[in-house]
Order: structure tokens, then C-alpha cells, then sequence
């Protein structure tokens, strides 16, 4: 139950008054989830109030004659509880009063009517500051230009303009298809310095024509457009127009479609560029092939990214919210989840929820949560992107944001418990739960360690490598490896034949043989001479065996476990080689090292930490199913400027950003430090291939391993 | 009265009216309080000191001057402060002259405190000054000055008692200096109130003037030119005819005696100029409520809180409730919300509005009690039917519900005066509201004697009972050694209560409250009576609401003196230390002896509304009738005491904020 009181002890202030609406206000109505709703229009100073059928009522009925307590009256006998309470009324006539929309009998109170005005500049220069993020400058009236435009397009701002658009854009899609990989390719020369002048005068160019968009479509429907200029989004001017004239459409789609305006043109000029890009694909102007992509490239991802997104408080975010019925969709689902988190962790009995409806009541409940994990993820990256451009400034955007964005709500908040009459009779369990919350919080990220984990890149590197040569002359018959193979120890990996050994062999066979007949002859004869053939016998054993060894080398064997590299030997199948010739590489598998790179920024714990206390896993590019377990061999302390293989690289297709006047591709623009990891009796995998290392710290809690982080960063960028 | 004074008048009431005083919020009010600290630097402790000393040193030259060159000085120096601004030395030679013209009008000559105290208050500060140092004459030494420089001055008392005795007793001073001085009392007339604010200085209790300022603002309506207003029929004048200004000629400056009496403790109600209604089918339907509301049960049907003084009805309530009305055929009972709040006031009427306390009924009318004062408000009623849910509860004739025409809080009252000046016993406590409210700095005074008085450390005890027994031992332990005793009690029905147990134990004693204000001055002369047994007097023994705790000054007499001084037994903390500190002072004045006790049980309103987990603890501490933790049971009060503090403050800055917001944000004034 709503706590409405009927009356206030305020109503004497307004009792007796006469107002009326002033004669100008426009009213429109519109429909909200199946209710009716009025809004009131100010054309003069676009200044809007919705209300609902029976405060519309209320205010209907003040005409200048009947007093605030007459038509309180009436309104009470027509709705019963559903009138008005006189607290209600007070407030309402004082935000009519203060838009503007009313007049009031009473002479005009100068100094009220000043102080208004201060008030009111005091908060647009308050936003101001709030939103440094987005700074707005006003800079002149559009709408006599927008006049002269409006009916030049109005034959095609219709369903069938609509058609015709989607059409064009259906068709650029389809032609633009089949050259996705040059389109891809052509990121790389967008992002080029050189090519920055371009993107910036684009960018305003297809922005301006955003805004023309929404200008026009909310002419085409009537609306006024008062207000042209540029907001300042980090940095980069974008302009804007003033289409809050649409709010008082009756038309939902007439709303949705003003916000959609700027996207319609936008995307069209996209269309129209992806169509010249393609054919200035084969020769034409590269200056005009360029402009194409780059305006495609604005025109189509920022509109996506950042106008279509409903999360922030852009054109997106004003159609979900025509489209869901939902006005103040932002600020009623921060409502809600305030509403939730005093309910439930709380348990606040006086709140209510900013709306009754049950399937409302969950949309905002989404949006906000979306819109709060978002806001937060947009700071961290917006922060830590312009501050890898300009540390300076992005250092005070985000101290800056974080103290509007985080800090005046936390101080918010502790007001909040502090004074709010809300929790009045609560106030000590409520400040116990939030000191409970924020102690487990605390605790959580504060004290129970993490697994602290940090990457980099590696590739497999061979300290033994061993070369396999042909033992003797020969021509090569077979081959039974191939590179990559792994062998054991002893394994025949080439097979020779050589018809001079065997010749030779039987030579000294034969001489044996003959030796050996002489022996015996002269064993009768002379017994010196059969000692003599004896020797020689013995002589040409020795030979003999000297001969079979080197026949024993025929087949070439592998020395160790490995595995093979370098030359295939099955291409020299056939071929004579002399002793001594490089046939293949043997890798030893058991000794097989990983040279790490890590970021000078990203490595100081090396040399902090015992080598023992981090665990260092690997996974090969090849293979990223399999994790290897490696230990750290050596650090090499200084910085490296050179990588130690050219596959680290950007252009070896790696991560590491290269010098790119070097052509080795192993010179690097900041210096790293260098690891040796080694996986004992492992095979990782091919020599040169690129591994992508893990090394786990010690479990560290979160917020020392944030504070880490941060210090890498301040470090990195003060050090350029 | 001439039609160009009234003329005037109306173009000061006017332009006092325009004043609309900025209320900072958030950061503004730390950054206001620290502009307004280094804007307000220049009024030192020492420098107080050394400018007083130099007064002090041309007393002996004016001694000895005639009356007549006195006179002649008077008016050579009224004509300059009139020009406006004027250096500190002719202000030092100023406060010379008024203080010699008080020492020959009055016989008394103030002392160097009271000198610095005058010359803090001129430069428009909240001065602290210890009860018993003569405030009254620090006050009309600095008002002198004041309406020298500002014409009008507005001297606010707390109550009409004090507002004609000070005006009388101040007038000789005032007459030679040049000055008119007038009292507004509730028995003036309205008619002749107009000729009374055009003197110089008007005594008054912030109740009449605000009162009066707020008629004169319905009056004016919304004009907002003098030109307008002379124009306007409602004035009493056609065109270009005569001209029937507002009764107060603008509010150009104020002095406030105790002030924080005043400036905040009154802060939390507003003040509400009403007319009955005509209305008279209501009666029956308050009555109707009532029955209802005496029906349900307190538990299963609804539940109270009293802190907020609100009550929530349970669904099985509502549905009995529902049962009820439905018989009833006023139309009221068919709108199911109105009917609801009917029924949830009639409850807080029934459990939060105790008679004795709150309320008394007086020749068969309600009249509401001041919490702060212990007086009646015989004017006031409460809004929105709850006074006439209190009329149906006590089964009174029901009156007709009254409506608003005018409302205004004190805070914004005193905020619209350029200079705004007070003085209190008890300022330092409330230091931070002063400044951030009302932009004024406190300074605290020393005193002219060290004080004597001994303050007891309070007495805990387990209820009610064995804490009234221990109160009539003390006073009948006064009594028989020949004592004068003060019993201050926070409510009529505990002073009644007082008075019982006392004629029980037979001491002879005198009752101050609401209902006997008549007696007040002569109660209050004798208060400090001490005994004498060889002649049979017996010592006075006074039971007195927070009524005796402002302003009241008890001299006791020799005997009293020699046997100690007075008594001040306070039989309950109140809901802020300064009011305790209040009435202690009552005793131990400029220098004298006197002794303060303080007696408090765990039945207490004050401990069990805002501490009541302490008083749990406490009932379990050792002691059966009587807390034997004694510290830890002050500890518990002190907390009590804070708590009460704290919420009161917040109720104030609602109202502020309320008013500040209705006076940015609605049409009209």
C-alpha cells in the first residue's frame, strides 16, 4: 500500500490560486502501455511534461476562475481515491509552474523568477561538468535550414523511401559479400596515421548528415528543430541537433522514426560508399577508393557501435524506449533497481516500485542491470584507450569519471543512509547490512587469494640439434623418416648401398682366402714363413672388419631420441653421396626450450618471485587442446630489443609490434624481457612454431593483483 | 499615525518580506559554514576582551559627568549611529555611555564580561553565557545600540511573562537613551499592537511577532511593490486614501534571549495562522473513528510508533475496521483511503497524545502543552483533524477542523532579519545549527565568577517507582536541613504526580505548571526561600515544569545560601542536553552555591524510545532497584540524549527544507 496522505500542510500555499495553462502550450496524446497520457508542450522553450489521464484532468479544469481547492474538489467526487492528494497537487502545479506551462494569477515575483533562471544555469553547468565525457556547445538554430531541406527530400521521406532504402541497403550488402577479404585487408591502411586527417573530416561529414537525418524526419512530422551543435564525445566533435519536438508525437512510430533518422541517412551514405568502394576496387583514385572505405567504415560501425546502442543515452536508447512504452526508461530502471536493493536487502517497507506493471517492471530490471555493467565496462575501456593515447589527459578524464561516476554516488549513498527519512526507523540495521556487504566485498577481493595469472608468447626454440651425415660414400636406396618424425635411438633412417665396399670386401676375402692357403703350404715348408702368413691373415682380418664397419654405416641410424628436421631425405633416394654429406637434422625432443617475451610492464614479477613459486604452461598454436608444463630455465634481465624469431612478430604473423623499416622482423620498438622455458621430455611441438605461455603467480588476493595491473600500466605509458 | 509613516511601513514590511535567505545543501552547506566562519573572523574572544577593557577604562570619566552632558552625549551618539556605519571606537564610547546610563537608571553596572558579551551581541553573534550573569543587562546595553543603528528592534523572550517584565524593568535605560520600548503580550489587542512594533524596541515571544508578521503577510496578499500595497483595497485605503499599513514595520533586527530555546528547539513546529472551518457533519465522523479506534486491538490489529507518531494498520485491522465503517452512511467512509487515515489518526490520538503531556483539557477544551516550555498553547491546534481525533478521544464536543491560511517556520522567520543577535546559556551544544542555519557564530563568554554549583552525577534506576521514591527522600532531605528545592518534571501530569508524593511524606511545596502560570512571578520570587526552623519557615519547595527553566531567576536568601544554596532535582533527562543544563542552571547563579541531581529510570520515555536495546542491557546489570553501573547507565542516557538530538535536528532541517522548497518552487509568497 501507497503511503498517499489526502492532505498536506502545505495547501494554503495554493488553495486559493487560479491558474490556468498558458494559452500556447500544445498538448498531444499519446499512448504508454495502453494508457493514456498528455503531454504538454512549451514550444517556445521546448519544455515538456507528461501527465496521466487524470492529472491531464485536474489541469484541464483550471481554467483562471476556479480555484486549486474547487477543482481538487471536483476531481475528488469524480475519482475517489484516484484523485489527486493535495500533496500531489502542490507538486504538480509547482513543475508546471516552473516549466512554464502555467500562469498564475499572482504578480510575477522578480526575484523568484530570477532565481529560477540562475538555478537553472547553475544545473546545465553542473551537467556540463558531470558529462565531461560528452561536452555540448550550442552553436545555431537549424531549422530555417532544415525548412529548405525538408521539402526537397519530403517525396522520399514516406514508406516508400523506407522500401526503397532498406533496398539500397540489402543491395550494398550483397555486392560488398564477395570482397570481404579485401575489405578486411583494408583496415590496416584506414588505421594508418596518414590516413587519420581523413577518418576525423569523414567522420564529421557522415555525422552532419546524421544529424541532418533526424533534423529533417522531424520536420517531415512537424516538429520544430531549434538547436544545432557540437558535442565533444572524448574528444572528437560530433554534432548535434535538438529533435526533442518529437517527444510530443502522438505517434510512436513518428518518435522511433526521428530517433531512427540519423541512422537512415547514415547507413544509406554507407550503402552509396561501399558501392564506389567496390568500383574503384580495380584502378580509379585511391584517394577516393580510400574516402569510400572510410566513410563506409564511420557510417556503418559507429552507427552500429555507439547510436543504435540503447545502453548509452543515444538515439537507440530514446527508440527502445518509444517502442517499449517506456518513457525515462534509464532513470525509472535506476529507480527500480534502488527500489529492489532497498526491498530486499534493506527491507525497507516504504518504497515502491516506479511502475505496477509486472512485464515493466522486469524490462527495467534487465535494462538497468545491462545498462549499469555497460556503463562500467565503457569507463574502464574509454579511460584506459585515451589513456594509452595521451596518459595526461586520460588520466584526469578518468579521475574525473570515476568521481562522478562512482564517487558522488558513493557520497550519495553514505548521505543517503545518513539522512534519508526513508530508512529513519532502520537506519542501524540498514547501515549494518551495508558495512556487512561492503566487509564481505572487501574481504573478497581484499584478502582471499585469486589464481593470479599472466600470458604471453613464445616460441619453441632447439639448443640440440644434431646434423645426420652420410658415414661412407654411397648411393642412397631408401629412406624411412621424414621430417617430423620422431625416432628412438638406433632407429635405420637412410638406407646406402656402396659397390666399392663391397668390391673391396671381396678383395680382402679373397686375399684372406689366399693368405690362408699359403699358410698352410708353407706350414709345411718353411716355419717362418707360415708365422708370416699367419700375420697377414690377421692383417687382412683386421681390414676385413674394418670394411664391414664401414658397410655397417650403410644404413644411417638415428644417434638419439629426436625428431627429424630440416631436409627431406626421401628427395635424395637414388643419390650418390660422399661420406660426410648433410643428409637430415635431428632435433632432441627431451631438450627442446621455449623462449618466452613478456613486456618489460608485464614482467617485473619475475624477478620478485622464486622460480619454483609460478607454475608455466604452454600451448602450441597447432595444438590448443594440449597444455605442456614448463619450468623457467634462465631470465635474461636486460631488455631484449631484438625478438629471438621473427614469428613473435607482427608481420610472422605473432602479436608483438616489429619495427617495420626492419626487415629480419625481429626488431622491436620497446624493449622485453626474454625467458627460457623448458619442458623436460616433452615434445611441445615443431621448433619455430609459437606457443602461447601462461604463467600462474601464487594466488594473490584481487585487489593486489588490480593494483599490479594499474601500476603496469602508469609505468608502460609514462616510460614512452 | 501619520500616513507617510505608515507609508513606510508598509515599504519596509514589504521589502523584509522579499528576503528570501538561501539554504545551502549538500557540499554548499560545508563551504557556506566556512565563507561565513572567515567572514564572521573579526569577533574574538580577546579581541572582546581588550575592547571591553578599553571600555572599562572611560567608566571612571563618566562617572563623573552630569546628567544633563550625559544626555547631550546620548543624543550626539544615537545621531551618529543612525548615519549607519561608525567606527569601533565610537561603538566602545557608545557602550560606555549606555553602560553609565544603566548604572545611574538601574543601580547596576556591568561587569567586563557582560561588556563583551554586549559588544559580541551588537556585531550580531549568538553569545553563551552562563545562567546567572546577568543577561538581561547584557541585552539591553547591546539593544541600545542596535535600535540606534536599526531604528527597530525586536527583542525576543520565551514567554510573555519575561517579555513585560524586561521591557518595564529596562525602560528607565531605554528612555534616557532616546529609545520607545514596548511588550506584545497576548492580552493585546490587536488594534493596538500597530502602535506598540512602531516603537524602537518591542519585547515580544517569537510566537506574537511571528504571529503579527505572518497576519500582516495575509493581509498584503500577494503584493509585492509598496506601491501595489498602498493601492489595495484589503489595506483599508481606496486609491490614494489613507493607508492601513501592516502592524510590523519590517524586521530589521533581533536580539533573542535564549536563544536556542528559540532559534531551535521552537524551530521544529511552525507557526500556523488557522480560521474554522465550517464543516460540522465532521463531529460526528471523528467520533465514529474513535469508537472504531477503540474497537481494535493494539498487536493483531494495528501497530504503533511512537517515535513517528504514526500507526499501520494490520490487514486483519483494516478488514474490522472495513466492517465498521461500513455501516456508517457519511460519505467519507465511502472513499476507502480517507476513511483509512481517519481511523490510523484516531490510533496515534488514542496511543501518542497523552493528556498531562501533550495536551490538558481545560474547561472542556483541548489545549496543547509546549513539550519545551511546559505551556499552554491556548491559540494552537493541531492540523488535519488530528485535534479534533484527540477532542473525540477524550469525548469532548468535537470543533469544527481548522485551515491553514498561513504557515511559517521560526527558522525562516528569523532568517529574513539583517542582524539577527542572541544570547543563551546553553548555545555551545547547538554551535553547529546556529551556524549552519542561521549563519551566525557562537561565542561563548566566560564567566564573571567561577561557578559553585555542585551537579551530581545522575542516578540510574530499574523503574519508575523506586526513581520517585528516590526523588522525595532527596527533597525531603532538602526540606528538613532547611533547603529550597526546584523539582523540574518534563510533563504536568508528573509534576501533579510529584506533588502527591510529597503531601504523602507531608512537605509543605508549591506547584508551578500550566495550569497555575498565574502564580508564576510570586512562586518564582519565593523559590529561593531557605528555612529557618527557629521561626518555623519552612524552605520552598517548588515542582515546576520546563516552565521555570528558562529565564526564571531564583535568588536564594541568606538562610538558603548557608546551607547550600538551591536544589535542582531533575526527575527525567530531557530530549536534548541543553534543556537539562537549562534547568540546572536554575541554580549555583553568579557564583553561589547550589547543587543539581539527576534522577533517571529505565522506564523513561527518553531511553525507551530511543535506546531501548541499552535499557535492556541495563535491566540486566547488576543493582535491583538502582543501576550499580552508574557510568554505564549515564553512558546509556547520554546515547538516548543524542539520539533525540539527531532526530530533532533532522525534523528541523525537513521543515526548513519544506519551507525553502515551497518558497523557491510555488507561485506567490
Amino acid at each position: 500500500m501507497s503511503e498517499r496522505p489526502t492532505f498536506s500542510p502545505f495547501w494554503h500555499r495554493v488553495r486559493a490560486m487560479t491558474p490556468r495553462l498558458r494559452p500556447h502550450v500544445q498538448i498531444t496524446r499519446q499512448h504508454y502501455r495502453g494508457q493514456r497520457w498528455h503531454v504538454l508542450q512549451d514550444p517556445s522553450t521546448n519544455q515538456f511534461f507528461r501527465l496521466g489521464p487524470v492529472a491531464y484532468e485536474y489541469v484541464q479544469m483550471l481554467d483562471g476562475r476556479r480555484t486549486v481547492e474547487e477543482v481538487w474538489k471536483i476531481s475528488l467526487s469524480r475519482h475517489g481515491d484516484d484523485a489527486p492528494t493535495q500533496g500531489e497537487v502542490i507538486q504538480l502545479i509547482s513543475q508546471l509552474y516552473n516549466s512554464n506551462l502555467l500562469t498564475v494569477d499572482a504578480t510575477p515575483d522578480v526575484e523568484q523568477l530570477l532565481g529560477r533562471g540562475r538555478e537553472r544555469l547553475r544545473k546545465s553547468v553542473q551537467q556540463q561538468a558531470i558529462g565531461l565525457m560528452y561536452f555540448k556547445i550550442k552553436v545555431f538554430n537549424p531549422d530555417r535550414i532544415l525548412a529548405w531541406i525538408e521539402p526537397i527530400l519530403r517525396p522520399i521521406l514516406n514508406r516508400w523511401g523506407l522500401i526503397a532504402w532498406a533496398g539500397l541497403l540489402v543491395f550494398a550488402i550483397v555486392s560488398i559479400a564477395p570482397y570481404w577479404e579485401e575489405l578486411r585487408l583494408g583496415i590496416e591502411s584506414t588505421l594508418a596515421p596518414s590516413n587519420w586527417g581523413w577518418i576525423a573530416v569523414v567522420f564529421v561529414v557522415t555525422k552532419l548528415i546524421h544529424e541532418i537525418g533526424h533534423g529533417v524526419i522531424c520536420k517531415r512530422f512537424g516538429g520544430q528543430v531549434p538547436e544545432f551543435g557540437f558535442m565533444l564525445l572524448v574528444m572528437m566533435p560530433a554534432p548535434f541537433v535538438d529533435a526533442s519536438a518529437s517527444w510530443a508525437f502522438a505517434s510512436k512510430w513518428r518518435r522511433i522514426a526521428v530517433g531512427a533518422g540519423g541512422m537512415i541517412f547514415e547507413l544509406a551514405i554507407a550503402s552509396v560508399a561501399a558501392l564506389v568502394w567496390i568500383s574503384t576496387l580495380s584502378g580509379g583514385s585511391p584517394l577516393v577508393h580510400q574516402i569510400a572505405y572510410n566513410a563506409m567504415f564511420t557510417a556503418s560501425l559507429s552507427t552500429i557501435l555507439f547510436n543504435a546502442n540503447p545502453l548509452m543515452r543515444f538515439d537507440g536508447y530514446y527508440m527502445l524506449s518509444d517502442l517499449l512504452e517506456i518513457p525515462n526508461l534509464m532513470q525509472r530502471s535506476t529507480t527500480m533497481l534502488k527500489h529492489l536493493w532497498e526491498r530486499l536487502v534493506f527491507r525497507v517497507r516504504d518504497t515502491f516500485p516506479p511502475s505496477s506493471a509486472r512485464d515493466e517492471q522486469v524490462i527495467l530490471v534487465v535494462y538497468g542491470i545491462a545498462a549499469l555493467v555497460y556503463r562500467i565496462f565503457l569507463f574502464f575501456s574509454i579511460t584506459l584507450y585515451v589513456m594509452g593515447k595521451m596518459f595526461g589527459l586520460g588520466l584526469v578524464l578518468a579521475v574525473w569519471t570515476a568521481s562522478v561516476w562512482f564517487i558522488l554516488p558513493m557520497a550519495g549513498f553514505v548521505h543517503y543512509l545518513a539522512s534519508s527519512p526513508k530508512i529513519a526507523d532502520r537506519r542501524g540495521q540498514v547501515v549494518f547490512t551495508t558495512l556487512a556487504i561492503a566487509a564481505a566485498v572487501s574481504l573478497l577481493i581484499g584478502a582471499v587469494p585469486f589464481p593470479d595469472r599472466r600470458y604471453g608468447e613464445g616460441v619453441i626454440e632447439s639448443p640440440g640439434r644434431t646434423g645426420i651425415f652420410a658415414g661412407v660414400d654411397g648411393f642412397i636406396t631408401d629412406s624411412h623418416v621424414r621430417p617430423g618424425d620422431v625416432v628412438r635411438e638406433g632407429d635405420p633412417l637412410i638406407t646406402m648401398t656402396s659397390r666399392e665396399l663391397q668390391a673391396q670386401r671381396e678383395t680382402v676375402e679373397a686375399m684372406i682366402r689366399e693368405t690362408e692357403s699359403l699358410e698352410r703350404e708353407y706350414l709345411t715348408q718353411s716355419h717362418a714363413m707360415a708365422q708370416i702368413a699367419r700375420e697377414k691373415v690377421a692383417t687382412l682380418r683386421e681390414q676385413r672388419r674394418f670394411i664391414d664397419d664401414r658397410g655397417l654405416r650403410l644404413v644411417v641410424r638415428a644417434p638419439r631420441d629426436g625428431v627429424i628436421v630440416g631436409r627431406d631425405p626421401t628427395a635424395a633416394v637414388g643419390m650418390f653421396v660422399r661420406e660426410g654429406t648433410f643428409l637430415c637434422e635431428l632435433v632432441d625432443t627431451s631438450a627442446l626450450r621455449v623462449a618466452g617475451e613478456l613486456a618489460q610492464t608485464e614482467g617485473s614479477w619475475l624477478f620478485e618471485l622464486p622460480r619454483e613459486s609460478f607454475k608455466v604452461e604452454m600451448r602450441t598454436h597447432s595444438r590448443i587442446d594440449r597444455i605442456v608444463e614448463g619450468s623457467v630455465e634462465r631470465i635474461i634481465e636486460a631488455g631484449q630489443r631484438e625478438l629471438p624469431h621473427p614469428a613473435l612478430g607482427v608481420g610472422g604473423g605473432g602479436v608483438i609490434e616489429t619495427d617495420p623499416q626492419d626487415r629480419s622482423g625481429r626488431q622491436i620498438k620497446r624493449p622485453r624481457f626474454r625467458v627460457d622455458i623448458h619442458a623436460p621430455g616433452v615434445p611441445i611441438g615443431a621448433p619455430g612454431e609459437r606457443v602461447r605461455i601462461r604463467y600462474t603467480l601464487p594466488d594473490k588476493p584481487l585487489v593486489a593483483q588490480w593494483v599490479d595491473r594499474l601500476q603496469k600500466i602508469v609505468q608502460g605509458r609514462v616510460n614512452i | 499615525m501619520s500616513s507617510l509613516s505608515r507609508y513606510h511601513a508598509l515599504y519596509e514590511s514589504i521589502r523584509s518580506r522579499q528576503i528570501r535567505p538561501e539554504v545551502h545543501k549538500g557540499l554548499d552547506k560545508v563551504v557556506g559554514r566556512a565563507i561565513m566562519r572567515f567572514k564572521m573572523r573579526g569577533v574574538t574572544r580577546s579581541w572582546l576582551r581588550t575592547q571591553a577593557e578599553r571600555v572599562d577604562l572611560m567608566a571612571p570619566e563618566l562617572r563623573s559627568v552630569s546628567a544633563d552632558s550625559l544626555r547631550s552625549r546620548v543624543e550626539q551618539l544615537r545621531a551618529v549611529f543612525a548615519r549607519g556605519s561608525q567606527a569601533e571606537e565610537q561603538v566602545r564610547t557608545g557602550l560606555a555611555v549606555v553602560r553609565e546610563v544603566a548604572r545611574r537608571e538601574t543601580g547596576e553596572e556591568a561587569y567586563l564580561v557582560q561588556v563583551m558579551g554586549a559588544l559580541a551581541l551588537y556585531h550580531g553573534r549568538i553569545i553563551e553565557m552562563a545562567t546567572g550573569e546577568g543577561k538581561t543587562l547584557t541585552g539591553s546595553l547591546a539593544a541600545t545600540l542596535i535600535a540606534w543603528k536599526r531604528r527597530h528592534l525586536h527583542v525576543f523572550t520565551v514567554n510573555d511573562y519575561l517579555a513585560s517584565r524586561d521591557a518595564r524593568s529596562r525602560e528607565a535605560i531605554y528612555r534616557f537613551c532616546g529609545l520607545s520600548v514596548g511588550a506584545i503580550v497576548q492580552e493585546i489587542d490587536e488594534k493596538d499592537r500597530a502602535a506598540i512594533y512602531e516603537r524602537s524596541i518591542v519585547y515580544g515571544t517569537p510566537k506574537q511577532i511571528t504571529a503579527d508578521w505572518l497576519r500582516d503577510q495575509i493581509r498584503l496578499g500577494r503584493t509585492n511593490t509598496a506601491w501595489a500595497g498602498r493601492q489595495t483595497s484589503a489595506l483599508g485605503g481606496g486609491p490614494r486614501g489613507p493607508i492601513s499599513g501592516p502592524m510590523i514595520p519590517g524586521l530589521s533586527a533581533a536580539l533573542v534571549d535564549e536563544a536556542d530555546a528559540v532559534l531551535i528547539d521552537e524551530g521544529v513546529v511552525p507557526l500556523i495562522i488557522a480560521r474554522s472551518r465550517r464543516q460540522d457533519d465532521m463531529a460526528e465522523v471523528y467520533l465514529q473513528a474513535a469508537r472504531i479506534a477503540a474497537k481494535l486491538d493494539e498487536g493483531p490489529d494495528y501497530s504503533i510508533e511512537h517515535l513517528r507518531r504514526r500507526a499501520d494498520l494490520r490487514r486483519r485491522g483494516l478488514v474490522r475496521a472495513e466492517q465498521a465503517w461500513s455501516e456508517f452512511t457519511e460519505p467519507i467512509w465511502k472513499a476507502a483511503r480517507r476513511a483509512e487515515e481517519l481511523i490510523r489518526q484516531a490510533l496515534v490520538a488514542r496511543h501518542c497524545y497523552v493528556r498531562g503531556r501533550q495536551y490538558e483539557v481545560v474547561e472542556g477544551k483541548v489545549v496543547i502543552v509546549d513539550e519545551y516550555t511546559g505551556r499552554f498553547l491556548p491559540d494552537r491546534s493541531w492540523e488535519h483533524g488530528l485535534h479534533q481525533a484527540v477532542e473525540a478521544k477524550e469525548g469532548l464536543e468535537v470543533t469544527a477542523d481548522r485551515e491553514t491560511l498561513a504557515r511559517m517556520s521560526f527558522q525562516r522567520f528569523f532568517r529574513t532579519y539583517p542582524l539577527l543577535a542572541g544570547m543563551t546559556g546553553t548555545a555551545a551544544d547547538a554551535t553547529s545549527e546556529m551556524e549552519a542555519v542561521y549563519q551566525r557564530p557562537v561565542i561563548v563568554i566566560p564567566t564573571h565568577r567561577p561557578i559553585a554549583r555542585v551537579e551530581s552525577p545522575a542516578r540510574v534506576f530499574k523503574d519508575t517507582e523506586s526513581k520517585w521514591i528516590a526523588i522525595t527522600d532527596a527533597v525531603v532531605e532538602a526540606a528538613r536541613a532547611g533547603r529550597p528545592a526546584l523539582v523540574g518534571t518534563r510533563s504536568i501530569a508528573a509534576s501533579e504526580l510529584m506533588s502527591r508524593l510529597l503531601d504523602s511524606r507531608g512537605v509543605a511545596h508549591k506547584v508551578l505548571n500550566a495550569n497555575f502560570d498565574k502564580e508564576e512571578a510570586t512562586l518564582i520570587a519565593a523559590a529561593g526561600r531557605g528555612g529557618d526552623e527557629r521561626s518555623g519557615v519552612t524552605p520552598a519547595i517548588t515542582v515546576a515544569t520546563n516552565m521555570a527553566g528558562r529565564g526564571t531567576d531564583i535568588k536564594p536568601d541568606a538562610a538558603a545560601l548557608a546551607v547550600g544554596g538551591l536544589l535542582v532535582v531533575l526527575t527525567e533527562m530531557h530530549g536534548a542536553k541543553r534543556i537539562d543544563r537549562q534547568f540546572m542552571g536554575r541554580s549555583g547563579r553568579q557564583g553561589d552555591p547550589g547543587q543539581a541531581m539527576v534522577f533517571v529510570s529505565l522506564d523513561d520515555e527518553l531511553i525507551v524510545r530511543h535506546a531501548p536495546w541499552a535499557a535492556a542491557v541495563l535491566r540486566a546489570s547488576p543493582g535491583r532497584v538502582e543501576c550499580r553501573w552508574g557510568w554505564l547507565g549515564r553512558a546509556a542516557f547520554r546515547l538516548a540524549q543524542r539520539r533525540s538530538e539527531a532526530r530533532d535536528r533532522r525534523s528541523r532541517e525537513a521543515v526548513l527544507r519544506q519551507d525553502t522548497w515551497m518558497e523557491k518552487y510555488l507561485p506567490g509568497t
